[in-house]
């Protein structure tokens, strides 16, 4: 019974650590971008709901493809929805002319290029994509 | 005809203004479609249009959408859609030139949906919510769009995001009434709706007014007929014309990791006319296993209406005297044509939704549909739709 339990317990403890060492999100900004963005601002910006930073610069966001990855995992953990959910809420602001679903890039190394052009850009990338042509604000 | 007519101008002027512009504007086009079959589970069952033999075009939808987003917070919008049910005769849901004028605040002037409801703005895109289509005993104004002036102010109020859009406008399309084509016209449509969302809470409310002109000829016969006899007050309320109907609405949405439960109730008041007056109301609760939606929803209509023409009595007995029979005939007519339109009725549909593609879902649902009047109305309808966005 001692044997069961604690095999359970160990299985759970793979679970728990097979899922934190999922490959983990950063968030991206341009290196000269200076605003003060907090956590709950992020899945904000990135519905659309936010379109200035806090120095007034305006925001482009970039996503990856979708059902990449990377990008389930950043909707999951960051925006809390599943990539189904996701697309269903672009397309209500799509078809009531509301808004656009951000540009989409094929992979990181396209999204960090992205972002290292744009003063306003906002993306994320796998933690192990970042380098520092960008600045990370914050890892998921 | 002139409707159509109106929009193919609208439709010269957008493309006016976008190829006069000195640079070019980019112009994208999106879609979202529908393809609905549907049968009801009795023999002589009828439901929503459909019947016992499947049906494949009545619930069925395409559209294209054409956006362009011109300099200085200006943008055009026209977005056709083509309906089975309609012999897929193309129509303009939206055809209108927006002007951001600040972030938080957008003029809108042309044809637009009117936002009664929490799914309006996205009422034909099935993609975008868990049924096939949201429940009929809601969603059931005899219009949905209008032509005129709106205006969206995004803001945040604490913690929550709110959107309020307000509009004021007009629609003269030619409608459906009592089986007739009626060319109606609700003059000074004005309203508003407020939504104010939070994490994974959203809070909505609406109210609407509009001058309702509805000519339909058995109304306006029985209308004429009472006017006749010298009943002007009665003949005043069976006409429709220069009559003020009110919409209200309430609803709520929570959005919470796997759950989902949406509420909405409604309100239609139509003081002086001989239409009834509905109240309807649903309540959804959905659970999501991965790609696949399970949900259950209950709701109730009731219509209701006085009598108007309580003020006049039937004539016993009223022999050869043509004005006796005139009065019985047109309160029998008049008090039919109310009674036609009094409902209790309530439905549950179980329906599931299963994301099996990254831009497309497959939808099952049953909704058994119970008339409390007349249970010869009730009804069971089994749909299933594949709905995509493009």
């Amino acid at each position: 019974m001692n044997i069961i339990k604690s095999k359970f317990l160990l299985s759970i403890l793979a679970l728990l650590f097979s899922s934190s060492s999922l490959a983990g999100v950063s968030v991206i900004v341009n290196s000269a971008n200076g605003a003060a963005i907090d956590e709950g601002d992020i899945s904000r910006i990135f519905l659309g709901k936010v379109k200035k930073f806090s120095t007034g610069d305006k925001i482009t966001i970039v996503n990856l493809k979708y059902k990449q990855a990377t990008r389930n995992e950043f909707e999951k953990k960051v925006l809390n929805k599943s990539a189904s959910q996701v697309k269903a809420y672009w397309s209500k602001l799509m078809f009531s002319g509301k808004g656009k679903p951000p540009k989409e890039l094929a992979s990181d190394k396209d999204i960090l290029a992205f972002v290292a052009e744009n003063p306003g850009a906002i993306g994320y990338v796998a933690d192990g994509s970042v380098d520092d042509s960008v600045k990370v604000i914050k890892s998921f | 005809m002139e409707y159509y007519k109106s929009n193919v101008i609208k439709a010269a002027l957008i493309s006016g203004v976008l190829s006069t512009g000195t640079v070019q504007a980019e112009i994208y086009f999106n879609g979202f479609a529908s393809v609905v079959g549907g049968i009801t589970a009795s023999n002589d069952g009828k439901l929503y249009g459909y019947d016992d033999s499947f049906d494949f075009e009545q619930g069925s939808l395409f559209a294209l959408q054409a956006t362009s987003d011109l300099d200085n917070g200006l943008g055009v919008t026209t977005q056709i859609v083509s309906r089975g049910s309609d012999d897929w005769d193309p129509d303009f849901e939206w055809a209108y030139i927006s002007y951001d004028a600040t972030d938080e605040l957008r003029f809108l002037a042309g044809r637009q949906r009117a936002p009664f409801y929490i799914y309006s703005d996205f009422l034909d895109v099935s993609y975008a919510y868990s049924w096939i289509t949201p429940p009929t005993g809601v969603y059931d104004l005899i219009f949905d769009t209008f032509d005129g002036l709106g205006a969206i102010y995004n803001t945040s109020v604490g913690e929550f995001d709110s959107s309020f859009q307000f509009l004021y406008g007009r629609n003269n399309d030619e409608l459906n009434a009592f089986g007739e084509q009626v060319d109606a016209d609700f003059k000074g449509l004005l309203g508003g709706s407020l939504t104010l969302t939070r994490d994974w809470l959203t809070l909505r409310g609406g109210y609407f007014q509009a001058e309702m002109n509805v000519p339909h000829t058995g109304i306006n016969q029985l209308g004429g007929g009472w006017q006749q006899l010298g009943f002007t007050d009665i003949a005043n309320t069976v006409y429709v014309s220069e009559d003020d109907g009110v919409f209200v609405e309430a609803g709520f949405q929570i959005d919470y990791n796997n759950l989902i439960i949406v509420g909405e109730y409604t309100q239609l008041t139509l003081d002086n006319t001989p239409l009834a007056d509905q109240k309807s109301y649903y309540l959804m609760a959905g659970w999501r296993f991965d790609d696949l939606l399970v949900h259950m929803t209950y709701g109730g209509d009731d219509n209701s209406k006085n009598d108007i023409t309580a003020s006049v009595n039937y004539f016993n007995n009223p022999g050869d005297d043509p004005f006796k029979n005139g009065v019985n005939a047109l309160k029998g007519g008049t008090q039919g044509l109310v009674n036609q339109q009094i409902e209790e009725q309530n439905y549950i549909i179980l329906g599931v939704r299963w994301d099996f593609h990254d831009s497309a879902a497959l939808k099952f649902e049953y909704t058994n549909f119970s008339d409390d009047l007349n249970s010869n109305n009730d009804a069971g309808l089994f749909r299933t739709a594949l709905v995509t966005v493009f």
